[in-house]
């Protein structure tokens, strides 16, 4: 059963779709917001426009249920937020919250709707041992994972194995850094962790760095397969910043201090080009100096548009994988990244 | 139109097209699958379910092949829930058992408006009883004996409970019975359909029952949650009824519960007054004969409750 992200993207698009949609339609919508992990905030759609009274049973039910899971998600990311800070009381070193939960805490859009209680924390390289005994301590442990995983996050990752609260299940992800170790860019953590903002009891990235990391992981570190979800946050992030002129500039100017201009580049050509999110004629300059020779970017645009565009299919099939492996080129040298792949590999077929 | 007045023609271009869509307990549900052994137990074991023609549906279920070259050698079954495919595929000969544990999964993990309990519920007389209990505690075979003498079967697995009334909404599907139950029930019920021979995942054998005609028929008919039986077989012992405390059992039902967080504040109070309105008990047993003699004395009011009834 093939489908497309079509109708999905149009009534992310253009939310007052919605109200019209037919009861088929309806469900192609659902069935591809689940799949891109957005059903969440097509729900928080739903109730704000107050549609969900006249839909049918079956589809309020849908949305009902879905609505009760978002809600739990929020509640857990914020007792998680709660119980960590509780962990992290007196680590000498700031911590910081990033992506969903750091959403989550600064009340911003992209916090409406989501449908996971993992949080992700960053910590200075040096603060690291203090803050994994913190989590021992008050209950977390790690994920019971190979000694080769366990390698190859302590040594090449810019993460520790996810740790879970043996109590609550609730997972943590330690980062010392928002890329690889090993990765052809390494933003220096110092900057990210001295110019972040207060958000309730936590600390998370300021705007702009909080953009250029979501724009990094989506472009540079992440696979970009079922990405769609990322991208709509992106947008989400960029619409709610992007009101203030001044933000834009900063944003530059930041993304050339932690050198992730290319990352930034596509991030804002294809939110524009997939969600139609207004980018500054400002940033012109800006995204010429940054963008990739032609023959890159068209190939990219193949790419990207086959990814985020289909859910499924072929042709969806062959693009993910493409990007899986440029993911991981700009992740390590290639040698390294050989022998990490063909393990990978041997593994997979031995499990 | 119910899936029985479907002909073997129709059933097969449904599956295997754009789906089978059938009302099951409060879920439409497009069941689609390739295998004929798939075909074939729906037709037998869900023979009284509504199939539903007017649009929608809560979730797609499917039991499909995997790839190419498994169709040759050693085939393979694997279920997915509206195309996502969250088990190891199981060998073919497996794939009815491989529908039931799917549509376990989705009922149990998607996201639902219901309160879902891990339990069998029967019902007379509009009133339910709940059995929690965890697997090896006999309650699949409790509840089929039950449902074969007198009790309607609501659901072997799940209790789904309304939030807005606080009714247990019925989900009559098959009852798994594993190792010695199959043939405890072949003995007190022999026209029983027990359809074809299937092992749990450690290798149990293991036969799913056709649910009562009469039970499938009374699908929409909802049932006030009564009693709260938590019940135990233990080899060799006395049957011994003992009541137990609204608030231990609460403890327990929410143990049991499978989504009780999703709800909130709102799945708690639900629970605590369902156990309000409820009378609790636990039940040791060896003897069927003898259990079944509880529950008739607790369906006629001869059970009196020490922490007495709330429910009027």
């Amino acid at each position: 059963m093939s489908r497309d992200y079509e109708r999905l993207l149009e009534v992310i698009k253009s939310p007052e779709r919605l109200s019209v949609l037919s009861e088929t339609e309806w469900d192609d919508v659902l069935v591809a917001a689940r799949q891109a992990r957005l059903s969440g905030r097509v729900v928080a759609e739903v109730a704000r426009q107050g549609i969900e009274d006249r839909a049918p049973a079956w589809l309020r039910d849908r949305l009902s249920g879905t609505r009760a899971f978002a809600g739990e998600c929020e509640r857990s990311v914020r007792w998680e937020i709660n119980r960590i800070s509780r962990a992290f009381l007196t680590l000498p070193h700031r911590w910081v919250l990033l992506k969903g939960a750091a959403y989550v805490a600064a009340d911003l859009p992209p916090a409406r709707g989501r449908l996971v209680a993992d949080v992700d924390v960053l910590v200075p390289h040096e603060g690291l041992k203090d803050a994994e005994s913190a989590l021992t301590e008050h209950g977390w442990a790690f994920v019971a994972i190979e000694d080769y995983d366990d390698r190859y996050y302590r040594e090449w990752m810019h993460e520790l194995p996810p740790m879970a609260h043996s109590r609550r299940g609730a997972v943590i992800d330690l980062h010392h850094a928002i890329l690889p170790r090993t990765s052809r860019i390494t933003p220096d953590t110092r900057i990210l962790l001295e110019r972040a903002v207060r958000a309730g009891d936590a600390f998370v990235l300021c705007p702009t760095h909080m953009v250029l990391h979501a724009a990094v992981h989506l472009f540079h570190d992440g696979e970009i397969a079922g990405a769609l979800r990322d991208l709509v946050d992106l947008d989400a992030l960029l619409r709610h910043f992007g009101q203030d002129p001044a933000f834009w500039t900063t944003l530059a100017k930041d993304a050339r201090e932690l050198g992730v201009g290319r990352p930034l580049y596509y991030s804002l050509r294809y939110t524009h080009r997939v969600l139609g999110t207004p980018i500054p004629g400002s940033m012109d300059a800006a995204m010429k100096e940054w963008a990739p020779p032609a023959p890159v970017r068209a190939l990219m645009d193949v790419l990207v548009g086959n990814t985020l565009g289909r859910g499924e299919g072929a042709s969806a099939r062959f693009s993910a994988i493409a990007l899986y492996v440029r993911s991981h080129w700009l992740r390590m040298p290639p040698l390294m990244l050989m022998r990490h792949l063909t393990r990978k590999f041997v593994m997979r077929k031995g499990a | 139109m119910i899936v029985r007045d479907l002909s073997a023609a129709q059933l097969r271009t449904a599956l295997t097209g754009d789906g089978l869509r059938m009302q099951i307990g409060p879920f439409v549900v497009r069941l689609r699958s390739t295998f004929s052994s798939v075909r074939d137990y729906i037709a037998s074991h869900y023979a009284f379910f509504p199939v539903v023609e007017s649009p929608g549906l809560h979730f797609t279920a499917e039991v499909r092949r995997t790839g190419f070259w498994r169709t040759l050698v050693r085939p393979q079954a694997t279920f997915g829930a509206d195309s996502r495919f969250p088990f190891t595929p199981l060998p073919a000969r497996l794939a009815p058992g491989l529908l039931e544990w799917g549509l376990n999964w989705c009922v149990g993990r998607l996201p639902h408006p219901w309160l879902l309990l891990h339990s069998a519920v029967i019902e007379r007389g509009g009133r339910a009883a709940l059995l929690p209990a965890p697997p090896g505690s006999g309650k699949s075979t409790l509840c089929a004996a039950l449902a074969f003498s007198g009790w309607r079967l609501l659901s072997d697995e799940f209790a789904i409970v309304d939030p807005q009334s606080g009714d247990v909404v019925p989900i009559p599907r098959p009852i798994a019975l594993k190792r010695q139950s199959i043939d405890v029930m072949r003995v007190r019920v022999p026209d029983i359909n027990l359809g074809p021979a299937l092992e749990d995942n450690e290798g149990n054998p293991a036969r799913y029952v056709a649910p009562p005609s009469s039970a499938v028929e009374r699908l929409h008919e909802r049932a006030r949650p009564a009693w709260v039986v938590v019940p135990k077989w233990q080899a060799g012992s006395a049957t011994i009824l003992e009541p137990d405390s609204r608030a231990r059992t609460l403890f327990h039902l929410a143990d049991s519960s499978f989504n009780l967080n999703t709800h909130g504040k709102a799945g708690f109070t639900l629970l605590a007054d369902l156990v309000d309105e409820a009378s609790c008990y636990k039940l040791t047993y060896s003897n069927l004969d003898e259990a079944l003699a509880v529950f008739d004395r607790l369906a006629r009011g001869e059970v009196i409750h020490p922490e007495g009834a709330n429910a009027s």
